[in-house]
């Protein structure tokens, strides 16, 4: 009872400490749901390598390319070292917007379900409902998670795809990088979609002018390697050995989204730095403040015989109390705030990510800051002799 | 149980200048006996009742508590001293706001390690007897001047200090409420304790053992 009423004296300092602490964690969140994008396309550039059809066709994977014939994949599964050659089609769900801006992009992914992923580092994604795409489905999509907020999707939900009917059986699990907003499909189903889409293509293929078959379209293919090759030297010998095509080092490719995300990490760095001072200082302050707000109490509880020990173990324990509540509270209310506009103001984008290692982090950084800022404010006040306390206090 | 030999303390003014406003004060108090220091405003009787009670050093001079000299003591030491000999009265109460009167009065045993259930008590039987036992659950601000000074008063005696420091205890009182201080303090001392106060009303001479102006920085019979 007591311990709440010496709470309730401290609810502004909470409250203060909470909004610090809230700012650290929510401008930290930001940093880290950048950090997981970057991150997720890095590993999954690295597990593959990706190869596309020479040219500017309207294909928008990261190796955006032309056609890539059957035969190609086929004289691309021969090469030494290469283990698994998946066909694959991407394309734009709307043509029409911008193809720079890739990060936020919806796109269908057409596989080959006949052959196993070669990515090593997703060789599946994850079902957050429903299932993965079977071999023979047809008419049926899995969707990222935030392409099925976005659309209000679920399992079992129909979407119109170039005027065809599919259902929806499953949703991915929020994987933070670009195929949250992906609509998976068969790869049958991802050349019917092409055609529909490219006027050009289905000029040409009226035409006759190039002998193909359904099997030719793809825009690109991931490649696997046999365990111990290198993925680059591999790659350097699909360039070598294969014409007309488009491979992309994976080593290189990492470097290419690294140096063009580079503008982002030292955005983050500066975000991150800022909302240590800017949370740290606030907490800080806050913190102290509350301690030399009373030092006429202290003045009168050394009066009647505290100990500088005394009084320094009591004002801890209640300072790591009002910590520990206001970072609690600022965590909460980040995640709040963060759930708010991620649902209602950012679109079915998620711009926040409470990661455990941040969340902990910051908890840990308010609590300790705040009692070194309690234990200096008090450090401070108990080198005055009581009467000065009492005076000062009054 | 009290004795203080050539106090001296001074303050710097603003300008630099030192100002002494102890200049020597011998004082000594037995068990039973009641001191009263007089003087006009601003003459150092709040500052003498602060260095007798270990709450700020003197810049040189001795205080004994019965046989020990406290004055020598370290930091720790001396809040153990204070909490042990001295119980204090002041004239603004200086409750803790965030505590009822029955805790505020508790808090004196705090750092004296005497918590228990006969403490808590004696602390009501205390607040009983000055006439402020229906008010135990009450905070400071919802009580008067004259009943926050009887919950201080309790506050300062609840460890049974033999020395009572009462710093114009009445100050903030109505004349009724300040003779139940007075009274109060005078049955302390009849109890055996030494008190010290430091007053500028006359009725706080009524009953005083010994009568002090304080005058030049030393105590003088006035």
């Amino acid at each position: 009872m007591r311990s709440l009423r010496v709470l309730r004296g401290y609810l502004f300092t909470v409250i203060g400490i909470a909004i610090g602490v809230a700012g650290l964690v929510a401008l930290g969140a930001m940093s880290e749901r950048i950090v997981r994008f970057i991150e997720g396309g890095d590993r999954f550039v690295l597990g593959q390598i990706s190869v596309a059809g020479r040219g500017m066709g309207m294909g928008t994977g990261f190796t955006a390319g032309g056609i890539l014939p059957a035969a190609t994949i086929r004289a691309i599964a021969d090469v030494p070292g290469v283990q698994g050659v998946q066909a694959q089609i991407m394309l734009p769900l709307d043509p029409s917007t911008s193809q720079f801006m890739t990060v936020t992009q919806e796109l269908v992914l057409g596989v080959d379900l006949s052959v196993p992923t070669p990515n090593r580092h997703y060789r599946t994604l994850p079902v957050r409902s429903g299932r993965f795409l079977r071999q023979g489905d047809h008419k049926v999509a899995v969707v990222g998670a935030s392409f099925a907020a976005s659309r209000g999707l679920s399992l079992g939900s129909h979407i119109a795809l170039e005027d065809e009917d599919y259902e929806v059986v499953g949703v991915l699990d929020r994987m933070l990088t670009a195929p949250d907003r992906f609509i998976i499909v068969s790869i049958a189903d991802a050349r019917a979609q092409w055609v529909a889409k490219d006027r050009l293509l289905r000029t040409v293929l009226a035409s006759g002018a190039m002998p193909l078959n359904a099997n030719d379209l793809n825009t690109g293919a991931a490649v696997g390697w046999r365990d111990g090759d290198d993925p680059d030297a591999v790659a350097v010998r699909i360039k070598e050995r294969v014409p007309g095509v488009n491979v992309q080092l994976p080593s290189e490719l990492s470097r290419l989204l690294r140096s063009s995300t580079a503008f982002f990490s030292a955005l983050l760095v500066g975000i991150g730095a800022l909302a240590f001072v800017i949370g740290g200082l606030s907490l800080a302050n806050t913190m102290a403040a509350a301690v030399f707000e009373r030092i006429r109490d202290f003045g009168v509880k050394r009066a009647l015989g505290a100990t500088d020990l005394q009084l320094g173990r009591e004002v801890l324990a209640e300072s790591l109390g009002v910590t520990m509540l206001g970072g609690l509270g600022g965590i909460a209310l980040a995640r709040s705030l963060g759930w708010f506009i991620d649902r209602y103001l950012a679109q079915s984008q998620q711009l926040f990510y409470f990661s455990p290692r941040l969340l902990g982090g910051a908890f840990v950084f308010s609590v300790l800051l705040g009692a070194a800022a309690a234990v200096y404010a008090t450090s401070r006040v108990v080198s005055l002799s009581p009467a000065e306390a009492i005076r000062r206090g009054a | 149980m009290l004795r203080a030999i050539s106090l001296v303390k001074s303050y710097r003014a603003p300008a630099g200048t030192p100002i002494r406003v102890l200049a020597g004060v011998d004082l000594t108090v037995k068990g039973g006996e009641i001191a009263v220091v007089t003087g006009p405003s601003g003459s150092g009787k709040s500052t003498l009742l602060n260095v007798l009670g270990l709450l700020e050093d003197g810049d040189g001079g001795e205080v004994w508590f019965e046989d020990t000299r406290v004055s020598g003591l370290g930091r720790a030491a001396k809040s153990r001293a204070r909490g042990r000999y001295v119980g204090f009265l002041f004239q603004s109460f200086l409750l803790l706001p965030s505590l009822t009167a029955l805790e505020n009065v508790l808090l004196a045993a705090r750092y004296v390690r005497r918590r228990g259930g006969a403490t808590r008590r004696r602390a009501i039987e205390l607040l009983q007897e000055v006439g402020v036992g229906d008010r135990m659950d009450h905070f400071p601000a919802q009580l008067s001047g004259g009943e926050q000074q009887r919950v201080a008063f309790c506050r300062a005696v609840l460890n049974d200090p033999p020395l009572l420091l009462a710093d114009e205890p009445t100050g903030n009182l109505d004349d009724a409420n300040g003779a139940v201080i007075l009274d109060a303090l005078r049955g302390r001392a009849r109890s055996g304790g030494a008190v010290v106060i430091v007053s500028h009303r006359p009725e706080a001479a009524v009953g005083a053992s010994a009568l002090y102006r304080l005058r030049g920085g030393v105590l003088a019979l006035p």
